[in-house]
């Protein structure tokens, strides 16, 4: 690679970083991140889980899953089409960057919500209910990849042409509720019918479920590395449609 | 040379070829490096979808842009290093101080690590804002947001500037400031290709001013020959005592007058001969006991221009408040 590629490469890299860190900081106490980030993981969890008998352990692999999902999920609907709306992301698009640059520096705004959430999570499983973790590598490695493919999921949804947060939340909560129900995070895939667990495996929500039940339990039905395998590939497949998305707004002029 | 901006053919249908709305028709022009380029025209004549276009911002359905000789289709990322952005709305974050948003800008558009410092502090001083440099800008004025704004779009010291209305909403104070700093930038070597439907503003800033209208360049001139190509718009400008404002019909019933506007308590007859109207005037005045407090003859301003050639009706869009000197001779009716 030449001099100058490897250059621009790192100046890409260093620009994705920047987007992170200034959207970090500037969103990180919106009350549509609060709520739709911070919150409503920990909600569906209590709903779900209060008054069910369950080991402490096996709730604590549910409410990882639960809050990289949500957390990770809810930035990109909630950031690109505020900034859309005031203006600030002409900025980041007129900048000399590629269009993936500026999408992987978001994704990485989703993801580090996700992996801090989680991270209290995870520690308030181990402190308070004392939890053991079997296998803490990857622990460690799904929260990151799973962090990475939801947040890629709500880059998509966000990357819709709208300058309206409202627009996108609908559908992408509608499509992160579905899925919800459907992934093993309720109802373990070891006890759906072959056909509910066969709906279950086109969810990559399913795959983080079962990456924490081997993390956390140690035992698992779908092979850990096939778990973190399947959150990596749908997270880079989850950018085609942003990168398309973002063209159509190029496009329609939005 | 290479110019810094070249457009060829350049045109944005929103919708279906066919269907759709044709907002820039193929529009072909060139900014030359170093000047100041107005681009003019009423709201929805593609002042803005061209700017877009310009940064990269919005696809062209058709066309071609060089920007300093990078074809934007082809070669945007270099393009891109070397212009800057001041969009209509202050798009700074407002969370963030005036500090954190230049060194944001600075990051973002990798300014060497050694350097960004000085340029912030440098920027800050030259705009008036280094004492509020920690201040969060959801605490400034809308004048203050405009000044980091462009602060932001030069950090990274470009060679060409878009500013997309600069000073509407402004205060004088601010908007002068701005077209100061506008003056200064250039001076240093900034092309600045200036969005605007100020058309004082473009009179006093622009080298060159591209009028456009309904999609399409009019014309592209400097604004005195804009102004010397309109002379059929000269004017009169008259005020009466006593009760001058009652007198508006019959003034502009005087032979030789195209149109007449009240602009405050005078007057202002558009004619194609103003010599042949003042003694009309002054007849006429004298038949009805009236005084003749001031009388102007005025040139065609940029405004008459670019009205004529948008196709508006001169007079119509002046405000009663703006300063409106005299351009060729006047005769004051009272010291």
């Amino acid at each position: 690679m030449s001099t100058q590629g490897a250059q621009r490469i790192r100046d890409e890299l260093a620009q994705a970083w920047t987007v992170a860190v200034k959207d970090v900081r500037v969103y990180y106490l919106r009350p549509g991140m609060i709520m739709f980030g911070f919150l409503m993981p920990f909600f569906m969890f209590f709903s779900f889980s209060v008054r069910r008998e369950m080991a402490a352990a096996e709730g604590l692999a549910r409410l990882l899953a639960l809050t990289v999902f949500f957390t990770a999920g809810a930035t990109g609907p909630f950031i690109i089409p505020l900034e859309r709306r005031i203006g600030t992301y002409d900025r980041l698009l007129a900048a000399p960057m590629s269009l993936l640059t500026l999408l992987l520096g978001k994704t990485a705004v989703g993801a580090f919500f996700a992996v801090t959430v989680s991270t209290l999570a995870l520690l308030a499983g181990l402190l308070i209910y004392g939890t053991a973790i079997a296998q803490p590598g990857l622990l460690a490695a799904g929260i990151l990849l799973g962090a990475f493919s939801f947040s890629t999921l709500g880059l998509a949804f966000g990357s819709i042409p709208t300058t309206n947060p409202g627009d996108v939340q609908m559908p992408s909560t509608l499509l992160r509720w579905g899925l919800l129900f459907i992934s093993g995070v309720f109802i373990p895939l070891s006890q759906m019918s072959p056909a509910a667990r066969a709906l279950a495996y086109l969810s990559p929500l399913t795959y983080a479920q079962d990456l924490m039940n081997y993390a956390v339990l140690g035992s698992s039905l779908v092979n850990p590395w096939l778990d973190l395998g399947v959150l990596l590939l749908s997270g880079v497949l989850f950018l085609w449609p942003s990168l398309r998305l973002h063209h159509r707004a190029r496009v329609l002029g939005r | 040379m290479n110019h810094a901006i070249e457009v060829d053919n350049l045109t944005k249908i929103y919708g279906r070829p066919g269907s759709g709305v044709l907002a820039v028709d193929h529009v072909s022009f060139e900014v030359r490096q170093g000047e100041v380029f107005g681009f003019l025209g009423p709201n929805g004549a593609g002042k803005t979808t061209t700017q877009r276009m310009l940064t990269t911002l919005l696809e062209p359905s058709e066309g071609r842009i060089l920007i300093n000789g990078h074809d934007l289709a082809h070669d945007a990322y270099p393009a891109k290093r070397q212009i800057g952005l001041v969009p209509e709305e202050s798009n700074v974050y407002t969370e963030l101080t005036a500090w954190d948003n230049l060194m944001f800008t600075a990051n973002l558009y990798r300014v060497p690590r050694s350097e960004r410092a000085g340029r912030a502090r440098q920027l800050l001083e030259t705009f008036g804002l280094w004492e509020k440099r920690d201040v969060k800008a959801e605490n400034f004025s809308k004048g203050m947001r405009r000044r980091l704004s462009i602060a932001m779009a030069i950090i990274h010291k470009p060679t060409l500037l878009f500013l997309d209305e600069p000073t509407p909403g402004l205060d004088a104070q601010s908007a002068r400031a701005i077209q100061s700093l506008i003056r200064q930038l250039n001076a240093d070597g900034t092309t600045v290709f200036l969005t605007t439907h100020q058309i004082e503003e473009a009179n006093q800033l622009c080298d060159r001013v591209a009028i456009i209208n309904n999609g399409r360049i009019a014309t592209i001139d400097t604004p005195e020959q804009l102004k010397r190509a309109f002379q059929r718009v000269q004017s009169v400008e008259v005020a009466l005592e006593p009760d001058g404002q009652a007198h508006g019909k019959a003034l502009a019933a005087l032979p030789g007058v195209t149109t007449s506007v009240k602009m405050g308590d005078k007057w202002r007859l558009y004619t194609e001969d103003p010599p042949a109207l003042l003694p009309l005037i002054m007849s006429y005045a004298t038949s009805h006991g009236l005084q003749v407090v001031s009388l102007n003859t005025l040139a065609p301003s940029l405004e008459d221009a670019y009205l004529e050639i948008t196709g508006g009706q001169v007079g119509t869009i002046r405000h009663e408040t703006q300063e409106d000197k005299p351009r060729r001779r006047g005769m004051g009716g009272r010291p």
